[in-house]
């Protein structure tokens, strides 16, 4: 072919994941150089290798070349397939790592993605899969993903450094993705979340849940935080425990917040209460940001509005996160997308600026879909 | 569509229709000419009917045909065609799904924009050309990747827009346009004479254009257009040569005259020299080429001859060429020339450009034409490869020229360094103006400002400025007059620079503004994006790669965690709850109130419910709790009585929501309001909101959210074009700009569901090279015909079926599904035949395929068990058997089996298990399948890079039958492929025998019988023959005879009767029917009679009753 679209070139491994499923969106090769070339230990870390494995176990016909000291990528993206399948994740990182990245995918993929993960399902560094069944789930259903076989599952937790969870994920497959217009979030009308526990007492989950109220109570009567006590062969590897928050508004839009213990051995044991507390507390945190999307699902809410179709979206984000300014840039680079930004300031007791998004869809349809 | 009605439907047509079809049926016309050639009017009624009946069963129902009556003087009639042309534009067009959501444009103008210094390096060497023409479709983004159809694939490498050419008049609410702004448009043609470009406008005066209609017709020169046609010359042109406007009464010209009326244009140039006495710098023609500027020929003639000023504005590119050779061939002619030409120029007038700048001299309408003639005469000069060195030499004379008859007009020419003015195209601006920090902005508006405003006075100051500048040095024109340029602009540029700076924030500065050059740094150097030119960008910071390696994570840290208990804090947040302060639109409590005070004690049924227990809406009734007790004291407070004017207001506001509502409800809510239609009112409202959405902003943003909007005129830079595509350029064939959407530049494999043409004669032979046509391509490619199996499988098939559906696999571009596909075996012969091979539609895209063809394994049995056997032969190693154990066999006598195990001996043999008993001589097989591979052949047509005249000659890859064919080789077959008689030898099968115990056993019907053959007649027993004596013979005889002759009797007697009984038979039943139908009769009277006295009997007893 004449030009195969040409290649982007980028340094480092940061937004990784972001460059490697924006480069399969767009059919347009990457190309990683200097992944930690002055690290001591140079090249791409076993997470990211798993990650990049499932990518080739999603797609047929990708091509992926790394260099012997693994510092250096290159990425020609082939044609999302989907299908049944199942990954084993690097306990580097949670599921969330992974799964973020099979959210922004799995529309688009030539048949119904359902793939079981196996890893750690809750950790300090990434969105737990609770969260994300919270948040992404009725994210992606605004625009217009749904169906019988739109679920999320949690088998089994695992937590680090052990691991030993495992998820279920099935996402119908999209041709086109419907424009939102979501600028008026809402009030926040109930607050609800999960309490986990694995391998430690069952009465942590209830501590947490008691201290957490004791915050969110101060806003809001209506507040139901389940406790999720797993045993046996469903509780992972390692013990641990942590909480997931969502709170809801009138317009059907969903915040979230998370926190999750100190892996065993690692750093000071976190005391059950303060936990909780700390949680309600980034809740509020995150409110205040406010906006219809919370900050980790920025990006996916973003990269949906582009891929849609050639009408204008909009969406009122608060702050943008770092990785959303990322995000941005690399829409833009990947699909010539720019996104009118404003910035909105309410009166005074919203919290913080908001910021509106607005874009026109690259008309993109899902050419991996068959039709019969 | 026009249709030779004396001829009839040509298979040109049918084709025409097919490829329709399939592309996505745009709405057509048919216009049937040659009516007039009928001389029998029955016979004309007759034709049309039947082409039209033809006609509709093609493309559908009630299809119109429009009817031209025939030509008065060699032209149609005016009104005839006016009534043609209403038709036309008020056809309705359905949106083909592939226009809609793809942008393309028809090029109308393609400028070389090499440096002429590598051409002239390396003639061969890959060009930059520029296209200019109206965007359609969908919006254009910069950097897209786009496929000129006959040239190949190229990303955009710049897109910037310009003001539209050939505007649309002011004032809309006209029956017909007037003179002055009557336009034609048509590709390759020099829109309107005014060529616009990213810097500068440049004019070309196009004639009166009512008075060359009415010439056109009486005059000679009409002729001398119609030979012009025929001569390989660019429609541009043509265009202008058939502007010519002459005297009336002035004798025919013929070719050369006109040629050298043409070459006097130049000369009338040189006076005009001495008078202005400007003098161009003389390098400017290296440097021209590589600027983006376009030269223009703007020319004014007024009616005095004396007063003729002409402006020759520059081009920089091809036509830079031809100018020379004006200059050439000027040289020569111009004295003989001059006053021939004077006297019979006609008067012109601006056309529609003219208010735009009263003050721009018009020029001989030749400008280009003669240019072009010239090409068309001079094979050399056509050749613009072999120019550079010439136009070395000529460019001082030519530029001195130009410079000197332009008063107002002049056209700038910047150095490389400086082609930044592209509208909104900031990569421009940054790679041009590193030199200081505050120019790119500035470049970047102004072009946006002046530009798009078309202000023609701000443009002509420029000009004028620019001009006097360059007066002023003649030597070092070339960088400080492109400096000048830039300070000119300053102002302006501050003032949009500050504009910008307040209505885009920080935020925008801070996502895309500052982090452009890193990016660009990352990637290509080229490919930078277009909008950073808003902000001058200091080197990568520092920020960006120490975060290069950082974590990748998508959680949003709280940096500084705010204290959650303090009341302060907590209130900033209070409003996100339902607990907290409603706005008041939707404060129920507030809005109770206000129905409260406007309507007293109004009741609606559905808001007065919800609204009357509760101060707060439903959803919040269940979340209600102890806050709410605080966060009422809060709002009472702030609740303020509405003043007057607000009351009457809302009221108003309360009403016309009232009102609608009720309209929604009785007028059409009920009955209509199906799926259908709620889905329309969606896309109207999205629609309305795409529209309304950037409404408000500037192009030059504009362009930077939703990319380049459909019906903006635009100039596209394409990189790396092949030399072919300039050397062989002919403005005859169109130049098509197709945009491709993401990933649609990848090749693939792409299943197609195919069908042979009902009309193509032969049926397709797999992997033989077909040429198709699909999105915007054509290409040749190997396909590879297949059939879907019941359990899905997709079969191989050697051939396409002869009226049936099949698929298809090819390697070729990447194209979104439901894509009308159409394939054709050659671009190049004209047949007779249907040419169009097949149709279909693109089903499914892959990177792998799942053709399978049959493959049957044979083997012999080498020992046979009782049902077990041993196969050898089959495979070659035990590691084949693994693959296959399980597998199922079949013998040829039907015996089924399946694969158990490997053996040791021999290498590749199995144990197998069968139904029944195996021979020896048995053949077993396996039926297994084999996937096939698609060649990876995707070659696409280039028929535009083929020399002028033979773009229709463009021949792929040839099949192996034609291959065969030329070369004269036979097909050698194998032998133990030919046919040769059978002999099959008898084969004899021994008697059957069954043992005598057994036949004892078997019950009597089954025992054979054998019968014991009969004994020889005994003498005895044989009677003896009788013979007679003659007497007696002849007794017998006549026995015979008589009881022959009673035998006939008897017959006839038989046959008398059997008639006599048949017609007996009908007489007694038609006698019958009388009979019954007398009976009938009767019994009618008698029963009516009866009824009639049982009425009678009734009403008189009744009567008698009401009597009593």
């Amino acid at each position: 072919m004449a030009s195969q679209g040409h290649c982007l070139r980028y340094e480092g491994c940061n937004f990784f994941r972001q460059r490697l499923v924006l480069a399969t969106l767009s059919g347009r090769p990457v190309k990683i150089l200097k992944i930690r070339v002055k690290d001591e230990s140079p090249g791409i870390r076993d997470f990211e290798a798993s990650f990049i494995r499932l990518m080739d176990k999603i797609t047929n016909g990708s091509r992926i070349e790394i260099n012997e000291t693994g510092t250096s990528l290159y990425y020609q993206p082939g044609l999302l397939f989907g299908g049944t399948l199942d990954h084993d994740c690097s306990v580097q990182r949670s599921i969330g790592y992974y799964l973020e990245s099979l959210i922004c995918l799995a529309p688009f993929m030539k048949h119904p993605l359902r793939i079981t993960l196996r890893g750690v399902t809750n950790d300090q560094i990434d969105p737990s899969v609770d969260t994300l069944k919270a948040t992404a789930i009725p994210l992606l259903k605004k625009f217009g993903i749904d169906g019988e076989y739109f679920e999320l599952k949690i088998v089994k937790r695992g937590m680090p450094p052990g691991g030993g969870g495992e998820i279920f994920f099935s996402c119908p497959v999209r041709k086109v993705l419907r424009p939102v217009q979501m600028t008026d979030p809402g009030k926040i009308k109930r607050i609800r979340g999960v309490a986990y526990s694995v391998r430690v007492s069952p009465q942590i989950g209830n501590r947490i849940v008691e201290s957490a109220r004791s915050i969110l109570n101060n806003f809001l009567p209506d507040i139901y935080i389940y406790t999720d006590h797993l045993k046996g062969a469903n509780s992972g590897k390692s013990p641990g425990f942590g909480l997931s928050l969502v709170a809801e508004t009138t317009e059907g839009y969903v915040i979230s917040a998370e926190l999750a213990s100190n892996p065993q051995g690692q750093g000071a044991a976190i005391l059950p209460e303060d936990l909780g507390k700390n949680c309600a507390k980034l809740l509020l945190e995150e409110i205040y940001r406010g906006g219809c999307v919370d900050s980790i699902n920025q990006s996916l809410t973003l990269l949906l509005m582009t891929l849609g179709q050639q009408d204008v979206s909009k969406v009122l984000l608060g702050p943008l996160s770092p990785y959303t300014i990322e995000f941005l840039r690399h829409l833009r680079s990947f699909f010539q997308i720019m996104f009118k930004i404003e910035s909105k300031t309410f009166e005074e007791r919203k919290g913080a600026d908001k910021v509106l998004m607005t874009c026109v869809g690259v008309g993109f349809s899902n050419l991996s879909k068959t039709i019969k | 569509m026009l249709i030779d009605a004396s001829f009839g439907f040509e298979m040109e047509t049918f084709e025409f229709l097919n490829i329709c079809q399939v592309h996505g049926f745009p709405k057509i016309m048919g216009v049937l000419t040659h009516l007039d050639s009928f001389k029998n009017n029955k016979q004309l009624r007759k034709t049309k009917k039947r082409l039209k009946h033809r006609f509709w069963t093609e493309v559908y129902q009630g299809a119109k045909l429009f009817y031209l009556s025939g030509m008065v003087y060699g032209e149609y009639q005016k009104q005839e065609i006016r009534n043609l042309g209403r038709f036309i534009s008020v056809m309705k067009f359905r949106p083909l799904v592939w226009q809609t959501s793809h942008p393309y444009v028809l090029a109308d103008r393609m400028e070389d924009l090499t440096n002429p210094e590598e051409i002239r390096l390396n003639p061969k060497t890959d060009r930059k050309v520029s296209l200019y023409g109206y965007l359609r479709g969908a919006h254009l983004k910069n950097k897209s990747q786009v496929h000129l159809p006959g040239v190949g694939d190229f990303a955009l490498s710049e897109v910037s827009f310009l003001p539209d050419p050939c505007p649309l008049p002011d004032k809309l609410k006209k029956r017909s346009l007037i003179e002055k702004e009557k336009t034609i448009y048509s590709p390759f043609s020099g829109v309107g004479g005014v060529v616009y470009d990213k810097d500068a406008v440049y004019i070309d005066l196009g004639p009166n254009y009512s008075l060359q209609e009415q010439q056109r017709a009486e005059d000679p020169s009409h002729e001398l257009v119609q030979s012009l046609v025929s001569t390989n010359v660019t429609i541009d042109s043509k265009m202008s040569t058939s502007k010519v406007s002459l005297f009336t009464d002035s004798k025919p010209l013929g070719m050369e005259d006109v040629e050298k009326t043409e070459f006097e244009m130049p000369t009338e140039e040189r006076v005009i020299d001495a008078e202005s006495g400007r003098v161009r710098r003389k390098a400017v023609f290296k440097n021209v080429q590589n600027e983006e500027s376009d030269e223009d020929d703007a020319d004014e003639e007024s009616d005095d001859d004396e007063e003729e000023e002409e402006e020759e504005v520059n081009d920089d590119d091809d036509n830079e060429d031809d100018n020379e050779v004006d200059d050439l061939l000027e040289d020569n002619d111009d004295l003989e020339d001059t006053a021939e030409y004077n006297g019979r120029r006609a008067t012109k007038k601006l056309a529609a450009e003219e208010p735009k700048k009263p003050d721009t001299m018009e020029m001989p309408a030749f400008a280009d034409s003669d240019d072009d003639l010239e090409n068309s005469e001079e094979e050399e000069i056509q050749d613009s490869d072999g120019d550079p060195e010439d136009s070395e030499d000529e460019s001082p004379d030519e530029e001195e020229e130009e410079m000197e008859d332009s008063d107002d007009e002049v056209v700038v020419r910047k150095p490389t360094a400086a082609l930044d003015s592209g509208n909104c195209t900031g990569e421009d601006a940054i790679s041009s103006d590193s030199d200081t920090d505050e120019e790119p902005p500035k470049d970047m508006d102004e072009g946006s400002e002046d530009l798009p405003e078309e202000d023609a006075v701000d443009e002509e100051d420029l000009l004028k400025e620019d001009e006097d500048y360059m007066e002023d040095n003649d030597a070092s024109e070339d960088t400080v007059g492109a400096l000048k340029w830039k300070e000119d602009l300053k102002k302006k540029a501050a003032e949009t620079f500050l504009r910008h700076q307040q209505s885009v924030t920080n935020l925008r500065k801070l996502v895309y503004g500052t982090v452009v050059e890193n990016e660009d740094n990352e990637e290509d150097d080229d490919n930078k994006e277009a909008l950073g030119g808003l902000f001058h960008v200091s080197r990568p910071d520092k920020e960006s790669k120490r975060a290069a390696n950082a974590l990748d994570c998508s959680k949003f840290a709280v940096d500084g965690p705010r204290d959650w208990e303090d009341d302060e804090v907590m209130g900033s947040i209070r409003d996100c709850f339902v607990t907290g302060q409603w706005e008041d639109d939707k404060d129920a409590e507030k809005l109770l109130k206000e129905d409260e005070e406007l309507y007293g004690d109004f009741e609606d049924l559905e808001t007065g419910e919800v609204h009357k227990g509760k101060p707060k809406s439903q959803e919040d009734e269940s979340e209600e709790d102890d806050d709410e007790a605080e966060d009422d004291d809060d709002k009472d407070e702030d609740k303020v009585d509405p003043t007057e004017d607000e009351e009457t207001r809302q009221r108003i506001e309360k009403k016309k929501k009232l009102k609608e509502r009720f309209n929604m409800e009785y007028d059409d809510g009920d009955a209509d309001a199906t799926y259908f239609d709620d889905l329309k009112e969606e896309m109207q409202k999205q629609a309305d909101l795409n529209r309304a959405e950037f409404e408000d902003q500037d192009d030059e943003t504009r362009v930077q959210y939703e990319g380049f909007r459909p019906g903006m005129y635009l100039r596209m830079e394409i990189e790396n074009v092949p030399c072919e595509f300039v050397t062989n350029f002919d403005p005859q064939y169109p130049l098509i700009l197709g945009g491709l959407g993401n990933s649609e530049g990848n090749v693939g494999y792409i299943q197609l569901r195919i069908k042979k043409h009902r009309w193509h004669k032969r049926i397709l032979k797999t992997r033989d090279p077909l040429i198709c046509s699909l999105g915007w391509r054509r290409f040749q490619t190997v396909p590879l015909y297949y059939i879907e199996d019941h359990n899905g499988r997709h079969r191989l098939l050697k051939y396409t079926p002869e009226h049936m559906h099949c698929g298809a696999t090819i390697w070729g571009p990447i194209t979104p599904q439901g894509t009308g596909f159409l394939a054709v075996q050659s671009v190049s012969s004209t047949t007779a035949d249907f040419r169009i091979a097949a149709t279909g539609v693109v089903l499914d895209l892959d990177k792998s395929i799942t053709v399978v063809k049959k493959l049957k394994l044979i083997g012999y049995p080498c020992k046979i068990f009782k049902n077990t056997a041993f196969v050898k032969g089959m495979f070659s190693s035990a590691l084949e058997v693994a693959k296959f154990e399980g597998a199922s066999l079949r013998t040829v006598s039907g015996i089924r089996g399946q694969i158990k195990k490997a053996l040791r001996t021999p290498e590749g043999g199995f144990r197998a298990t069968f139904e029944d008993k195996l021979l020896m001589s048995d053949i077993v097989f396996l039926r297994t399948w084999y996937p096939v591979t698609v060649p990876a052949f995707y070659n696409p047509v280039t028929s535009l890079l083929k020399p002028v005249g033979q773009k229709d000659s463009w021949t792929g890859m040839k099949t192996v039958g034609q291959l065969r064919h030329e070369l004269g080789i036979k097909l050698k077959q194998p032998k133990d492929s030919l046919y040769k008689p059978i002999v099959r030898k008898e084969k004899r099968f021994n008697q059957l025998r069954i043992p005598r115990s057994l036949q004892k056993a078997l019950p009597f019907r089954s025992k054979p019988k054998n019968m014991e053959r009969k004994g020889k007649v005994t003498k005895d027993k044989l009677r003896p023959a009788v013979i007679r004596e003659p007497h007696e013979k002849k007794i017998m005889a006549l026995l015979d005879a008589l009881g022959t002759v009673n035998k006939y009797k008897k017959e006839k007697a038989k046959q008398k009767h059997r008639q006599q009984r048949t017609e007996f038979k009908k007489q007694k039943e038609a006698e019958e029917e009388i009979k019954r139908k007398k009976r009938k009769e009767a019994n009618k009277r008698r029963y009516s009679l009866l009824g009639q006295k049982e009425k009678t009997r009734k009403r008189s007893s009744l009567a008698g009753k009401s009597q009593n």
